[in-house]
């Protein structure tokens, strides 16, 4: 097996990266939110293909977020700090309860991991608690650990509301 | 107000007044609840509406579950290649018969009681049927499914309706025909629904769905971000090729109109600026070579959105969509939007199309999230019954009756012409339809 250690301490480090990640969302840090995410970072969330499974393929098949690199995290910043967009203004609240972290593998610099995740919405029609899956790739820059890929099967339908990179 | 006051008295809401400067509608054509019960009655469950496209019900089998205004029916793909359209529910007790909104079938098989129909509708089993049927002359015939009144195609764009007293489905499209053709036409091998879709919520009345999609007016006011957010990309990312996003539209700097279709159908157009970013483009030869050389120019040049009265809208912008309106009561409706794309386009022009769709066409993009906040605000808005009226005159003194050359170059009679798609005139054709619909029923 090639497949590297997984001690307490990588568990520990991994669990409060995600953490962290949430708690940045709720507070609305967006740039600290970014700085958690490499440079070429995939940020994934499938849409559904039919009720039971997602799509699979971001180059054939549509998605609900495809972002390519940390650029389209930076749009989504951009637009919600511009004031400027109406499902944006006032911002819903969120509370990101992260659960069930487990480090699937870790191969020299790169840490695959899962999670759930349980956002509560509040906005202007009210609140609304819903899931996701998060399956993360971590890599190793100069000592930290950074995400450079996380995909989310946001697992509700019949959406309400907006859905942008706080709400998941 | 007591909602029941409207009944006989639609006109009231439509203050259609044109020649004296006047075009306005009820506020509470968006909240009242005896409205929306002769919408579902008169309107969609009335007459001609969009069901599917083809493509998703290729092969025998394949079936598509789906509503006609509250009713539920599901097209399918039947053994001799023909569609067949019947209320989904199994004819002993009424369960659903799909499991699943989109599936294939060798035959629909009640969950229930286990009773099962052909791709035809006919009943073909009924478990232990000799122990429960044994009179004489029993005939499981009395058991098919029932079909709904009307079912056609027009390129591909599945129709029904649960009456059958309907004129032939072209002559209920119309001049929107034409913008048909002009996203039909651009596919060679035909179009395809792309895998994946997204349903979502809307806290407002489905006319404001229907208004909002051939609103120009908004553009440069709700979508102003999205300019400017791509812009800020473009530059950071230093954006090449069809990873451009055709934005001209949104910054209000090029020319544009509007038509009043007709039969309450709507459209908007906007010149591209760029149109070689564009995912058609790279069959920009084969259109020019192949199509008559106005329609070439419209598919090339034109972005587009067309509203088909009552429920759907196809989109020819950044990307190319379906979506699908389903009313669920006067302040809610659910949408789902599909991308729709030529069969056999390159890798790189079906991945372009995508991303376009997801930057622009989902509430969790940048931008129809911020539709559907404006439309769910003019729902609350409404609300406040002492001021009464929407206003629909913007662009009143510049209005042309029937087509202008535009029209007449691509071949379409429109009733009514906005040079502009910030003017509001297309609105009147639809509320005149909503008006007779909800007067007369069927047409």
């Amino acid at each position: 097996m090639n497949a590297g250690r997984i001690d307490d301490g990588l568990e520990r480090e991994v669990a409060a990266l995600i953490a962290r990640e949430a708690m940045l969302l709720d507070r609305r840090r967006w740039d600290e939110w970014i700085d958690l995410y490499t440079e070429d970072a995939v940020y994934w969330v499938p849409a559904w293909a039919n009720e039971e499974e997602t799509t699979t393929d971001p180059e054939t098949q549509l998605n609900l977020i495809y972002l390519r690199n940390r650029g389209g995290l930076e749009d989504r910043v951009f637009r919600i700090e511009s004031r400027d967009s109406y499902a944006s203004v006032p911002l819903d609240r969120t509370v990101h309860l992260i659960g069930n972290v487990l480090v699937e593998s870790a191969n020299g610099d790169s840490v695959e991991a899962s999670a759930n995740c349980l956002v509560h919405v509040y906005g202007k029609k009210g609140a609304a608690t819903r899931g996701s899956l998060y399956d993360f790739r971590f890599r190793r820059v100069d000592g930290a650990l950074k995400i450079a890929r996380k995909k989310i099967v946001f697992i509700d339908d019949r959406l309400e509301g907006p859905i942008d990179i706080y709400h998941l | 107000m007591d909602g029941t006051a409207y009944r006989n008295s639609f006109r009231d809401l439509v203050d259609d007044r044109v020649d004296e400067g006047v075009f306005r509608v009820d506020r509470s054509i968006y909240t009242d609840e005896a409205v929306f019960e002769a919408e579902i009655e008169r309107i969609f469950e009335g007459g001609w509406v969009f069901l599917c496209h083809e493509g998703q019900v290729e092969n025998p089998g394949d079936y598509f579950a789906t509503e006609i205004g509250r009713q539920p029916v599901f097209v399918i793909r039947q053994k001799d290649g023909s569609l067949g359209c019947f209320i989904n529910a199994c004819s002993h007790r009424g369960a659903l018969l799909t499991p699943f909104r989109q599936g294939s079938a060798r035959a629909l098989t009640c969950r229930f009681h286990g009773w099962a129909y052909d791709l035809g509708g006919r009943c073909i089993r009924i478990k232990n049927e000799e122990g429960g049927f044994s009179e004489p002359g029993f005939s499981r015939e009395r058991f098919n499914l029932r079909r709904i009144g009307a079912l056609e195609s027009y390129r591909g764009f599945v129709f029904g309706s649960l009456t059958a007293d309907v004129p032939p489905l072209e002559d209920h499209l119309g001049a929107a025909a034409r913008w048909i053709d002009l996203l039909a036409g651009q596919a060679r091998n035909g179009l395809e629904v792309v895998p994946g879709s997204s349903t979502y919520m809307i806290r407002g009345n489905w006319k404001l769905q229907a208004e909002n999609s051939v609103d120009g007016y908004h553009v440069t006011t709700v979508h102003r971000v999205f300019a400017s957010t791509i812009s800020n990309r473009e530059t950071r990312d230093a954006t090449t090729g069809m990873r451009q996003t055709e934005s001209g539209r949104i910054k209000g700097n090029v020319p544009t109109g509007a038509y009043d279709l007709g039969n309450g159908h709507m459209s908007i157009w906007a010149l591209h600026t760029t149109p070689h970013v564009r995912p058609i483009y790279e069959s920009k030869d084969w259109l020019e070579e192949n199509l008559d050389p106005v329609e070439a120019d419209w598919i090339l040049n034109r972005g587009r959105n067309l509203y088909l009265f009552p429920n759907v809208m196809l989109m020819d912008n950044p990307s190319t969509q379906i979506r699908l309106m389903k009313p669920i009561s006067p302040d809610l409706a659910e949408v789902t939007v599909y991308c729709i794309a030529p069969k056999g386009e390159s890798a790189a022009a079906r991945a372009a199309r995508l991303r376009k769709f997801e930057d622009f066409y989902l509430t969790a993009g940048m931008a129809t999230s911020d539709d559907v906040a404006a439309l769910e605000a003019v729902q609350d808005g409404s609300s406040g019954r002492l001021s009464r009226w929407n206003d629909m005159t913007r662009g009143l003194s510049d209005l042309v009756t029937g087509p202008d050359e535009d029209a007449r170059r691509l071949g379409f009679e429109p009733a009514g012409c906005c040079p502009d798609w910030d003017h509001e005139g297309l609105f009147h054709g639809f509320y005149r339809a909503w008006l007779d619909r909800m007067e007369n029923g069927a047409r």
